[in-house]
């Protein structure tokens, strides 16, 4: 196992604890989404896994070696742009291993495989102001990959982007992460994107929380997204996942009323 | 037969008329024109409305207030008094600014020293700044140092304020982003939080030029031999209006060119800022 989150104990003071003995696990080259209603606590597990949050009790086991701090072995991507906006895409997908100190014939190898990685060569001596926001997304994928972490947590990486980027976005994420057997931790409340990128779906909800259902998707790693949304069993699956949603949602927000 | 219908009549005469957009440098030239046109104008009217309809004894007469000018262009006055009033901007600018930017930069990333410090410097900050100028006359006298001193502290409380409020605002999922990427305290200081606060403290510093002045053109004219509110102050004092006003020439002059050079200098600093969204404007 990558990641093995085992008998955490997270929250805040004067708040219902968020997290109560939580057990996950990531295996190597896995792509699993935590599905849930915002606001569910998934982002923290993700932040447990960043080890920028540290478990009250429990413990957060990361390639064979337990999290006290900061895990500078995984590629963090969030729904904000994060790309500093006085470097150029270069530099910016640089910043890593210049944080790093790597020496400088590796940096530019680098660089030039992470820029044909995302196809953003033509881009690479733009501002982020002059980018889309496909391309910025490129770049801050480009950025979380460069350090060959074997680990990428995503936290609705792609909230932001009209459905039809979305899409080419997905299809861009898949290809990517396949061609490089990357582990993925993906947050999201869209259930299509769950079911379309994931191997595996855990269903979060509830305070605690707790997996109301972890769902095998069956599609394995070559797939075709496009046909794939016009299966029956794509839809079979998502209404079902829908349906465990409501439930989430409901107990999230206790006695009021739900749609 | 149906010549009244034939549009082929009319085309060239349309096309010669056909409305071009004025260029951005054909327009800033027009403006240059009207604004000189205007400042003609108006010490046109003051030259003749003096002595005909005001007394030239409270408005005096621009023809007089050159002479006036000339003359303390030739005597040396001007360069001698404006060379010290810039010395002492200058440098009340910078010890008031440095002061504002470590400060503000300590307040806010140790967020208890913020908490611990905030009523003084609130307090402080909220004091009319011309109840320390008998203060800091015992203190420093009517040297170079007391005028350099009450205009950093106008300085510092405009610099610190726009610091700490730059170092606060840069996003917690960037700082996330940029620590898991592998950045150390320093690294992120230098790397991050530091140019996303330079936005807020190059505003704070643009600012705080024309108070520098205005504090020591102040505190000159309270209490100096010396300097072009001294020169202000003692024109006024021997009911001179044309020395008067020749002295306020020389502040308007010293204020545009100060602010001319500002606005080049945070151009350049912030050109991330301005490529992408606006560069058709400035380029075109």
């Amino acid at each position: 196992m990558l990641l093995e989150i085992k008998a955490v104990h997270f929250g805040y003071k004067q708040e219902a604890p968020i997290l109560q003995g939580f057990d996950m696990n990531v295996a190597r080259g896995e792509f699993l989404a935590l599905l849930g209603p915002s606001g569910c606590g998934k982002s923290t597990l993700l932040n447990l896994a960043a080890g920028l949050l540290l478990p009250l009790d429990g413990s957060v086991k990361f390639n064979g070696g337990y999290l006290h701090g900061i895990n500078n072995n995984v590629g963090y991507m969030t729904q904000g742009d994060t790309l500093l906006p006085w470097n150029t895409v270069a530099k910016n997908i640089l910043l890593p291993l210049e944080l790093r100190g790597t020496p400088a014939q590796e940096r530019s190898d680098k660089l030039e495989r992470a820029l044909k990685l995302v196809n953003l060569g033509e881009a690479r001596d733009k501002f982020p102001s002059e980018l889309s926001g496909g391309m910025k997304r490129r770049a801050l994928l480009a950025r979380s990959l460069i350090y060959d972490p074997p680990m990428l947590l995503m936290d609705e990486p792609f909230a932001a982007l009209d459905a039809q980027l979305r899409e080419t976005m997905h299809k861009e994420l898949l290809s990517t992460v396949n061609r490089l057997n990357e582990s993925v931790l993906f947050v999201t409340h869209d259930i299509a994107e769950s079911i379309l990128l994931a191997d595996r779906v855990l269903v979060l909800g509830g305070r605690p929380l707790r997996i109301l259902e972890e769902t095998m998707i069956p599609w394995g790693k070559e797939r075709n997204l496009d046909e794939i949304r016009k299966s029956a069993e794509y839809a079979t699956l998502e209404t079902h996942v829908r349906g465990l949603l409501r439930q989430a949602d409901a107990e999230q927000y206790g006695d009021r009323e739900v749609n | 037969m149906s010549t009244n219908n034939t549009p082929t009549d009319d085309v060239p005469e349309h096309l010669a008329k056909a409305p071009v957009r004025k260029s951005r440098n054909r327009i800033r030239m027009e403006n240059l024109v009207w604004q000189i046109a205007i400042g003609v104008a108006f010490l046109a009217f003051w030259e003749y409305a003096s002595e005909r309809w005001i007394s030239a004894l409270l408005v005096s007469k621009p023809s007089r207030i050159a002479g006036t000018m000339w003359e303390w262009t030739v005597d040396g006055t001007y360069v001698k008094n404006i060379w010290i009033t810039l010395k002492a901007t200058a440098m009340g600018f910078a010890g008031g600014a440095i002061g504002g930017m470590i400060l503000g930069y300590i307040t806010a990333t140790w967020r208890r020293v913020g908490e611990v410090l905030e009523p003084y410097v609130t307090a402080l900050y909220t004091l009319p700044r011309l109840a320390l100028a008998p203060l800091f006359l015992m203190w420093f006298g009517l040297g170079m140092e007391f005028r350099v001193m009450f205009a950093a502290t106008i300085v510092f409380f405009l610099v610190y304020y726009n610091t700490y409020f730059g170092v606060r605002e840069v996003s917690n999922e960037l700082l996330a982003a940029v620590r898991i990427m592998g950045a150390n305290r320093a690294q992120l200081a230098i790397r991050v939080v530091i140019p996303s606060a330079l936005v807020w403290v190059a505003a704070g510093l643009k600012i705080s030029v024309p108070y520098a002045l205005v504090g020591v053109v102040v505190a000159e004219m309270l209490a100096s031999d010396e300097g072009v509110g001294f020169l202000l102050a003692k024109s006024a004092s021997q009911f001179s209006t044309y020395g008067t006003f020749a002295a306020i020439a020389a502040l308007l002059v010293m204020a545009l060119v100060t602010d001319w050079i500002l606005e080049f200098f945070t151009r350049r600093a912030l050109r991330w800022k301005t490529v992408g969204t606006s560069s058709q404007q400035q380029h075109g």
